[in-house]
């Protein structure tokens, strides 16, 4: 669960980047969260990773009130949260498998746990034909799903979405959404920030719209736009969600 | 932490250095210069050490027995200088010694109407001192022997020698502390270009969660490796270099130059020391600084 209880925001140059926000996401949730550059989005997404804190207000996130959170105990409230990166933030001269291991070798994960889980994870999003591969040699929309398998392979709670279809063609836009839909339905609460309007009307989620810092609207989409058949065929043809047997759970 | 996650942080610091081999190479050789420097230094020290203690050596007292004393008298003497604290070594000249000593200033027929019951030098014991520092309270020690008939010395000389030591000290111990503090804010700078280089990686790290220290450790590493390593190289160069020198001119200058041997394990454990700890230093530095300033998940790029 996710609590935001009359947060302000204000940085040291006189910015009011969130002003008297107030908004509740329940477990299991998937929520766009939608606005203009500069509308208060990464910072709302900082106050939720504990990158910032509120200058007045709560964040409440799975249990923990943020603002009296110790730095040393930061690092294991990120373990509950996968955070996908708008520019993927994959490290070149690692290969796929190394790249989403390396999300579990630095919580200190065991070997066997690694060879376990990440294969099963890189399954997930359909890249187990890519295991080998280096990120540049993949397509926007599969470095997208590495750093999707990445922010996924420690089992969060909650999948924090910073622009994740930002950087790739709007063609693979629709896939990523629908993995991350697939991903909530499996019970872990999404929260993707966008500003792409045409591809939150694809969706029936709940859309949180802030402008200047506050939260104009709070809805339901209306799911206006069918789902497009090229992009569902691609889904399809790229074999997203097989079942497999071991590797854990998301 | 477990076995795994040692084997992987000492695994990712080799891979470091081996990434950012230019890096390592910068930082290897700012801390050989910084070494070299300070193990220069701590040589010079060492020798200008070396040769007042020769020259205290050289700076004895001499104290006269009374005239006629006997055997059994000299031998109360010679024990009774040897228990003051201070004394280190006392030699005993015989007036037949002593009369030796200047037969060449005079003439046979002089030296044979000397001999005997005429020779007028008196029996002597010739005494060094462990600190010249302390030298009026061991004269005045001296002074008490009863036994005693006259102290010769020259004050001066011990008192000047005390002070060009003490400033010597002084001077090195400035210059040694100077070329350190140098030497890591060098390498904390060069180690904060290695940390920049990795900051996506660091972003991630921390994005998932992972600990300060699980974020540090593999720098640490790298510190001590590099400190290690250059700790090394530069024992190398220090020790060819001097070996040549010392057979060059050891033996030709005032009181010969220190033997390598005499400090190898001071220089070895000291530039294994000094890499080490800059090595370590310079991380934690430029780390702490980089994840209280800059190191956020979505600072950057």
């Amino acid at each position: 669960m996710i609590e935001f209880k009359g947060v302000h925001k204000a940085y040291d140059n006189g910015i009011k980047a969130l002003k008297d926000v107030s908004i509740l996401i329940n477990k299991g949730e998937f929520v766009f969260i939608v606005g203009a550059s500069g509308a208060g989005k990464s910072t709302f997404l900082k106050l939720m990773m504990r990158e910032e804190v509120p200058s007045a207000g709560e964040v409440i996130v799975n249990g923990y009130k943020l603002s009296k959170l110790k730095r040393r105990e930061i690092p294991y409230l990120r373990r509950s949260m996968g955070i996908v990166f708008q520019d993927f933030r994959l490290i070149n001269n690692m290969t796929v498998f190394d790249n989403v291991a390396f999300a579990m070798r630095v919580i200190g994960k065991s070997g066997s746990d690694i060879r376990k889980r990440v294969p099963y994870i890189l399954g997930l999003v359909g890249l187990q034909n890519k295991v080998r591969s280096f990120p540049k040699e993949l397509s926007g929309g599969e470095q997208q799903r590495v750093g999707l398998a990445r922010a996924l392979v420690n089992n969060p709670s909650i999948i924090i979405a910073d622009e994740p279809t930002g950087n790739i063609d709007p063609e693979l836009s629709y896939e990523i959404v629908e993995l991350l839909t697939e991903i909530n339905r499996r019970g872990t609460t999404v929260i993707m920030v966008t500003h792409e309007h045409d591809l939150v009307r694809l969706f029936h989620h709940r859309v949180i719209e802030i402008r200047e810092g506050c939260v104009v609207s709070d809805r339901l989409s209306d799911r206006k736009v069918k789902k497009p058949t090229r992009e569902a065929d691609a889904v399809d043809a790229a074999g997203i969600f097989p079942t497999f047997r071991e590797g854990g759970s998301i | 932490m477990n076995l795994s996650s040692i084997r992987y942080l000492i695994r990712e610091s080799f891979r470091n250095i081996w990434q950012n081999k230019l890096m390592a190479v910068a930082s290897i050789g700012v801390l050989i210069s910084c070494l070299l420097l300070t193990g220069g230094s701590y040589l010079v020290y060492a020798n200008i050490n070396h040769t007042f203690e020769w020259i205290d050596s050289q700076n004895v007292v001499v104290a006269f027995a009374k005239e006629d004393s006997t055997d059994a008298q000299l031998t109360v003497l010679e024990d009774k200088i040897k228990c003051i604290t201070n004394v280190d070594t006392v030699e005993f000249v015989s007036k037949e010694q002593a009369l030796l000593r200047y037969k060449d200033s005079m003439t046979d027929a002089v030296f044979e109407e000397m001999q005997g019951e005429n020779n007028p030098y008196l029996d002597s014991f010739v005494v060094t001192f462990k600190d010249l520092s302390k030298f009026k309270d061991t004269i005045k020690q001296m002074d008490q022997i009863p036994e005693i008939e006259d102290i010769v010395y020259s004050e001066d000389t011990a008192k000047q020698l005390t002070n060009i030591r003490n400033i010597m000290l002084l001077a090195s111990g400035c210059i040694i502390l100077l070329l350190l503090v140098v030497s890591l804010f060098i390498i904390a700078n060069t180690i904060k270009l290695t940390v920049y280089n990795r900051r996506l990686e660091i972003s991630i790290m921390k994005s998932v969660g992972a600990t300060n220290v699980f974020v540090r450790i593999p720098f640490i590493i790298e510190g001590i490796v590099l400190g290690v390593f250059s700790a090394c190289l530069s024992y190398g160069i220090v020790f060819l270099v001097y070996s040549k020198l010392y057979d060059m001119v050891g033996r030709d200058i005032m009181g010969g130059l220190l033997e390598f041997s005499a400090v190898w394990h001071v220089m070895l454990l000291g530039f294994i020391a000094l890499g080490v700890l800059t090595g370590i230093a310079g991380s934690a530095i430029s780390m702490r600084r980089y994840l209280r300033d800059e190191g956020g998940i979505s600072s950057v790029i």
